[in-house]
């Protein structure tokens, strides 16, 4: 096989400090779907035309599942996220953050259907696909309700942590920024955009 | 019947026709340069929903992330030609301690005093490959679920070679006592000791 050199992709290991506590992880399952259809369009004497051209059609589904975790960013976590009064404690989180940790394409479960003419789909067609995919999932986030289970969650994992250290129950209080709306969620989901961009 | 015979009459009306013709050839052209045809079919996926399938609770300290690409490539050699199929996939191994694992007594405080005994680090999901971010770099021939499946095998076992690495726990180990020590000492500890469970 021959690859020209220059378009051998640069292949990278980015390894990062952090320290993130995730408290909560979810499970989401999508089929990805696409219907092949060859079309004829085009102009002809000023008259615009689309036509299903009778070569067969093609049509996949794509099982896939993928995982998201939320977290809370502990890297600048300092004494200004603590209060301490009348012997309780109140903690000031900072913003969860929703991540991607890791997708599956459920590769012996694909269906494809070919038509008597057509060709089979390409890898390439096919990881087309699932990245679109996999950006659906992405573009659904907000709508998941997941922030407020991070929330709850963050409290359920940290309070164990803080009753160790001599404080009661009660005692504790976990508190966080704001409530969200549509717009702070956007932005509060942590993509790998910078890493694709460089692809 | 009068007939007229004026040769005058007669190229006029030749000129007409000639001008009509010109006319008409022009508006063809001018159609026909026009004129688009393209074939082709619409990349687009339909769209269709997603379902959460499970929410669990989890306590995971990240203390290290290790980012990965890898090119996996295949072979299949044929009597005339070899197929060839080469993807990159992607990948981020997460190094930390999982919470749920801690032993009672893990924390011990005395008055500004802290001394916590945390899990060894470890690879804190064994899911790290982002699969539906694969590359297709080059294909010849016709591949299968069950080949792409070993070539997903291939890359997770380059990744944890390339990712698991002594040096990288111990950078997570040095970087996980630091963070929590940061957070002990926001939480008013002056002293804080950090060890690992051996």
């Amino acid at each position: 096989m021959s690859v020209p050199a220059d378009t051998l992709p640069s292949l990278v290991t980015h390894i990062r400090q952090c320290s993130r506590i995730y408290t909560t992880e979810y499970k989401i399952h999508k089929i990805v779907t696409h219907d092949d259809v060859i079309r004829l369009k085009g102009t002809f004497l000023a008259q615009d035309f689309n036509l299903k051209m009778p070569l067969g059609d093609r049509k996949i589904a794509i099982p896939m599942d993928a995982t998201l975790k939320t977290y809370i960013d502990m890297s600048n976590f300092s004494e200004r996220n603590v209060e301490k009064t009348d012997g309780k404690i109140i903690i000031i989180l900072p913003d969860p953050q929703v991540i991607m940790t890791s997708s599956k394409i459920d590769q012996k479960n694909i269906k494809e259907y070919i038509g008597l003419v057509r060709s089979h789909f390409t890898d390439a067609e096919m990881t087309n696909y699932e990245r679109q995919g996999r950006a659906a999932i992405i573009e659904s986030i907000p709508q998941l309700n997941i922030l407020h289970t991070a929330q709850e969650n963050a409290a359920r994992v940290l309070v164990p942590l803080i009753k160790q250290m001599g404080y009661q129950e009660e005692d504790i209080i976990i508190q966080f920024r704001k409530e969200y709306g549509l717009r702070d969620l956007q932005s509060l989901i942590h993509l790998d955009i910078e890493h694709e961009k460089n692809q | 019947m009068r007939r007229i015979n004026n040769p005058l009459l007669s190229l006029t009306a030749i000129g007409i026709v000639l001008i009509l013709l010109v006319l008409l050839v022009g508006w063809v052209y001018r159609d026909i340069k026009t004129t688009r045809l393209r074939i082709g079919a619409d990349q687009k996926i339909d769209i269709t929903p997603q379902q959460i399938q499970s929410i669990k609770e989890i306590g995971e300290w990240e203390f290290l992330s290790i980012s990965d690409e890898e090119m996996v490539d295949t072979i299949r050699h044929g009597i005339f030609s070899d197929d060839h199929l080469v993807r990159i996939y992607y990948g981020t191994m997460r190094l930390g301690v999982n919470l749920k694992q801690v032993e009672p007594g893990w924390i011990v405080t005395r008055g500004d005093t802290i001394e916590i005994t945390l899990p060894q680090i470890s690879l804190l999901d064994h899911d790290f490959i982002d699969e539906a971010r694969t590359k297709s770099f080059y294909e010849s021939g016709s591949w299968t679920a069950k080949d792409r499946e070993a070539m997903l095998r291939k890359a997770y076992q380059m990744m944890l070679r390339r990712g698991m690495t002594r040096q990288n726990l111990q950078i997570a180990e040095q970087n996980g006592q630091g963070q929590v020590r940061q957070v002990m000492q926001g939480m008013g500890f002056k002293h804080v000791k950090i060890l690992y469970k051996e």
